[in-house]
């Protein structure tokens, strides 16, 4: 069997393709593999509100009971840069825990996790990438799911 | 003889698994002639005479082996029953036989081998017969009303239908591989839903009244994958999941997917409202429309 996320995807593309909230949109969804959306801040003087940011979902077969595989992504045109922000590392690895297998739930969509990770940059008071940002970036491998995350610091 | 057979059967089950489903079903049925009482060799010659499309075939070794076992338990043979009886086009069979599978997967007799990924692949295809039936009897409804849309989907299911047995006769006659069979009959059923849900989407359009498709209500529909439910089972805290999705859910993470409170298979209770719910939307839909006219 071809796993669960084919029919999931295909009845959230459907939805997404019909409306979405403020400051999220969908770029791209070539097949249910790997999706891009773009989100904006609104309301945070950190971020101006034209600055659009790129995310890039990546699907395996059994989502949504496996989370999906979500980061921000760099291009050069239109310009999409990787906000700052004391949980998002400057290659876009992000670190959250609603994206972690422990913290992930089969009820969260891509609607949701951009709603999060919106509200996440919203609430953000600090100009500043996650402590060893620079040698997490040259040392990292990994796969953004096969990192362990502590969640430490739940303020942020 | 029996341990011939055996030796046959572990043979064709090789066979089988490097995809060569004709030999297998000659290894099987070379095994069956030297032992006929074993209800897993017809199963398994079942399997690959799916494979092969050989459909009439693969419904007589079904219930074949559901003959020859005595406790009744034989939800492989069941499955494969309504695989053959829904590519026959018989909805309401492959159904009713999904849904025995199904049930014999969810509370196994005792010492029966069931594989973990059972229950969720044949929960979906329960779904997958109850929306075939479903599409039938629309069709029917359609029909009976002198509808243009129905005629022209049933010109479109007989012309898919000639196309795919033109796919199993060279199957048959050996001209074409199982692989460009398989590919060749999924490229004439994804040419043919592209037809029928453009054919919809014009009816729709002209006339949104009659032919607009129905909604399946949010209340009816599992969380986890957004399909309709057809076995809710609910959690402590009040939410309804369809159970082969929580299950599937709570094996990698004992938590309610809402609140995120422990959450394990022993504290889900059988929705049955909820159940009865889902059924009548399938049954009751149908000749709500029926009645209509």
């Amino acid at each position: 069997m071809a796993g669960m996320s084919t029919k999931r995807l295909q009845k959230e593309l459907v939805k997404i393709q019909g409306a979405l909230p403020p400051g999220i949109s969908l770029v791209s969804a070539p097949d249910l593999r790997e999706w891009q959306m773009d989100i904006s801040v609104l309301d945070n003087p950190l971020y101006s509100p034209t600055d659009k940011f790129r995310l890039r979902f990546m699907f395996s077969a059994s989502y949504p009971i496996e989370a999906p595989e979500v980061v921000f992504m760099m291009v050069s045109s239109p310009e999409r840069k990787i906000p700052i922000h004391p949980h998002i590392y400057s290659n876009g690895i992000i670190c959250l825990d609603l994206l972690d297998s422990q913290g992930w739930s089969p009820v969260h969509n891509v609607e949701s996790v951009c709603i999060s990770l919106q509200s996440m940059l919203a609430s953000n008071t600090k100009d500043e990438r996650p402590p060893g940002d620079a040698e997490f970036v040259k040392m990292n491998r990994q796969r953004p799911r096969d990192i362990n995350f502590l969640f430490h610091d739940n303020k942020v | 003889m029996a341990h011939i057979a055996d030796a046959l059967k572990d043979k064709g089950n090789t066979a089988f698994r490097n995809g060569e489903y004709l030999d297998a079903e000659e290894l099987y049925t070379q095994a069956i002639q030297k032992y006929s009482r074993n209800p897993l060799i017809f199963t398994n010659r079942a399997n690959a005479r799916l494979k092969l499309q050989k459909w009439d075939a693969a419904v007589n070794d079904c219930l074949k082996s559901i003959d020859l076992t005595a406790s009744g338990q034989n939800h492989k043979a069941f499955y494969f029953l309504a695989q053959a009886q829904l590519a026959l086009n018989h909805p309401h069979e492959a159904l009713s036989s999904a849904l025995t599978a199904y049930d014999q997967v969810r509370s196994p007799a005792p010492s029966t081998r069931t594989s973990p990924k059972d229950l969720e692949t044949f929960s979906a295809f329960v779904l997958k017969c109850k929306k075939a039936k479903f599409a039938v009897r629309d069709r029917e409804r359609l029909r009976r009303q002198g509808d243009l849309r129905a005629e022209l989907e049933e010109t479109l299911e007989r012309a898919k239908k000639v196309e795919l047995d033109h796919v199993t006769r060279s199957l048959d006659a050996m001209r074409l591989g199982n692989v460009e069979a398989k590919e060749q009959s999924e490229e004439i059923f994804a040419t043919y839903d592209g037809k029928r849900a453009e054919l919809r989407k014009v009816f729709e359009l002209a006339d949104p009244t009659h032919h607009k498709p129905r909604e399946v209500p949010d209340h009816l529909v599992d969380m986890i994958t957004f399909e309709p439910m057809h076995d809710p089972v609910i959690t402590k805290m009040g939410h309804s999941y369809e159970r082969a999705t929580i299950y599937e859910h709570l094996k990698r993470s004992p938590t309610d997917p809402l609140t995120r409170d422990p959450l394990t298979i022993n504290d889900l209770r059988p929705n049955f409202g909820l159940k009865a719910a889902c059924d009548e939307f399938w049954e009751g839909g149908a000749s709500e429309w029926i009645l209509d006219w």
